[in-house]
């Protein structure tokens, strides 16, 4: 499959940090528009759907595509969507797909999505658990966050250095929900949440979606924009998968991915222009780094230190290659993995504005966290 | 006695819990304030969550069996908010979660709250033993802190 299978386009909506008055199917539909207009593509030119909320049927039927081949809804991050798309394409089971994700603020994470009662009714019944006796879901990356400061005796400021970066970038991206710069201070004095991370270690819950038209290389580079070449994609995931029973920050799912990533594509962090580690919670990216290779177990920060652009305020790593340039999911908005694969994708298209990177021929992605969602893909420009 | 209670009494002494075929042994071993593990009758490796066969041999003789309820801290936080729950008061300080790493094996852990200690005393690497409190009628298990040899 590796240079075979394309992102011909993507699109954005942008994204707030408040309740847009709009539902998750409009937000949808406004990219999926987008994107398939600027491929210049009519509905019936697409075969596939895939997306999580709305489902594909809905989707479908909202733009009105006439017909499909194939669809899926995969759960989140979404290297999920993208993995079973190309396959999709590359075994001919479909020929076009157009993939999105749609970020929605929800009652379980927002106060005001609660008092609003279309989004009450939107998350379903909301069953009251057993109590907070559990480092299952959000709670895990909060728990190996302690391990990580105490394995490796490093102070909260390296997990500080990612939001800082973060909201940095975000200055330059119209899409970003929060661009408004931060300094340590600011982020050492941010609300505790759960210790040992604050309001700023975790991403905001915004609305706002992306797109994407996901087709062979061949047929990209028929379409309306320079084609990008998906050269590797994983999954990675170990037996210990539960959050309490991961046998070590050393140990999970992100070092299967970077393993697969490298035996499967062609090139690995000596030779990317962009990195996207994922930032759902800052220790996410402070590992991701560790085990991608560009410095070892717990040096992550002091990687960071050395790598600091000051006038800036972000990393430039090596002086030339920033991290998660469009603001991630801390600052862009917490889109699991969308807004990084889109930033992607416009930076190898030349299309990313006033961020764009001087030479951006290739790109690497690590999505998602380190249990039962660690993912990443490898992205060439076409020629 | 309480071993023999139904399925229909089980779900609706432990309100909100995910109980299912496969973990029922350990909650109704939680109506006797014994913290029962499944544990392979044919290789002898424990594993949790409660699994319906042995992942490390795919034997289906799963049994769940009492641990001794001894163990050191592996993972900790502190809520400053979360779900509402009976005898939980965030605004009266963080509330302590922590993952005990249990003596029977390595990698063996088990998720509960410390009681009977302040927070700047519960950290990782401290040793803990199995305690029991109530919690909507329905017995819970907890860890406290071991004595810090002087």
């Amino acid at each position: 499959m590796k240079d075979l299978v394309a992102f011909a386009g993507a699109a954005t909506t942008g994204f707030v940090a408040h309740n847009t008055g709009r539902s998750q199917a409009s937000l949808a539909a406004e990219a999926c528009i987008d994107v398939l207009r600027q491929c210049g593509l009519e509905a019936a030119d697409v075969d596939g759907i895939c997306g999580s909320a709305p489902s594909a049927p809905a989707v479908q039927s909202m733009l009105g595509i006439p017909e499909v081949t194939w669809f899926a809804n995969p759960a989140i991050p979404f290297v999920n969507h993208v993995a079973v798309a190309a396959a999709a394409v590359h075994a001919g089971l479909c020929d076009v797909v157009l993939a999105y994700h749609a970020a929605y603020r929800l009652p379980w994470n927002t106060l005001s999505s609660l008092r609003d009662p279309f989004r009450r009714v939107a998350s379903g019944p909301m069953t009251p658990g057993p109590g907070p006796e559990s480092v299952a879901g959000a709670m895990g990356y909060t728990a190996w966050a302690s391990r990580y400061m105490y394995e490796f005796g490093v102070p909260k400021e390296h997990f500080g250095y990612v939001a800082i970066n973060d909201r940095s970038n975000a200055a330059l991206n119209p899409a970003a929900a929060m661009r408004e710069p931060i300094t340590m201070d600011d982020y050492l004095s941010a609300r505790m949440i759960r210790w040992p991370l604050c309001l700023l270690d975790m991403d905001v819950p915004v609305d706002g979606a992306d797109a994407f038209v996901i087709t062979t290389a061949e047929r990209a580079r028929d379409m309306a924009l320079p084609p990008v070449l998906l050269n590797a994609v994983a999954l990675g995931m170990i037996d210990k998968n539960e959050e309490e029973q991961t046998p070590s920050l050393r140990h999970h799912g992100q070092q299967v991915v970077v393993e697969a990533l490298k035996a499967k594509g062609d090139f690995w962090i000596e030779d990317t222009d962009l990195y996207f580690p994922y930032d759902g919670f800052t220790p996410i990216t402070l590992n991701w780094f560790e085990n991608a290779g560009w410095c070892a177990p717990g040096e992550a920060g002091a990687f960071i230190e050395a790598n600091w652009d000051k006038a800036g305020a972000r990393i430039l790593i090596d002086g030339r290659i920033p991290v998660n340039p469009h603001g991630g999911a801390l600052s862009e908005g917490g889109t699991q993995g969308s807004g990084h694969i889109r930033e992607a994708v416009h930076q190898l298209q030349g299309r990313a504005g006033p961020r764009q990177v001087a030479v951006a021929d290739r790109a690497i992605v690590t999505a998602g966290g380190f249990f039962f969602n660690a993912q990443g893909l490898t992205l060439r420009r076409d020629g | 006695m309480t071993a023999s209670i139904s399925d229909d009494d089980l779900v609706a002494r432990f309100v909100g819990h995910p109980l299912d075929h496969d973990n029922a042994d350990h909650y109704r071993g939680r109506l006797e304030h014994r913290l029962l593990l499944n544990r392979c009758g044919s290789c002898g490796r424990w594993h949790q969550p409660p699994r319906p066969v042995c992942p490390s041999c795919w034997s289906s003789d799963v049994v769940a069996t009492p641990v001794a309820g001894t163990g050191t801290i592996h993972l900790t936080l502190f809520l400053y908010q979360g779900p509402p729950a009976e005898g939980v008061d965030y605004a009266a300080g963080p509330y302590p979660v922590v993952t005990v790493e249990l003596d029977e094996q390595p990698g063996l852990r088990f998720t509960s709250t410390v009681i009977g200690a302040p927070n700047d005393a519960i950290s990782i690497g401290r040793r803990v033993t199995l305690d029991w409190m109530d919690r909507g009628g329905a017995p819970m298990p907890v860890f406290r802190l071991d004595r810090v040899a002087q």
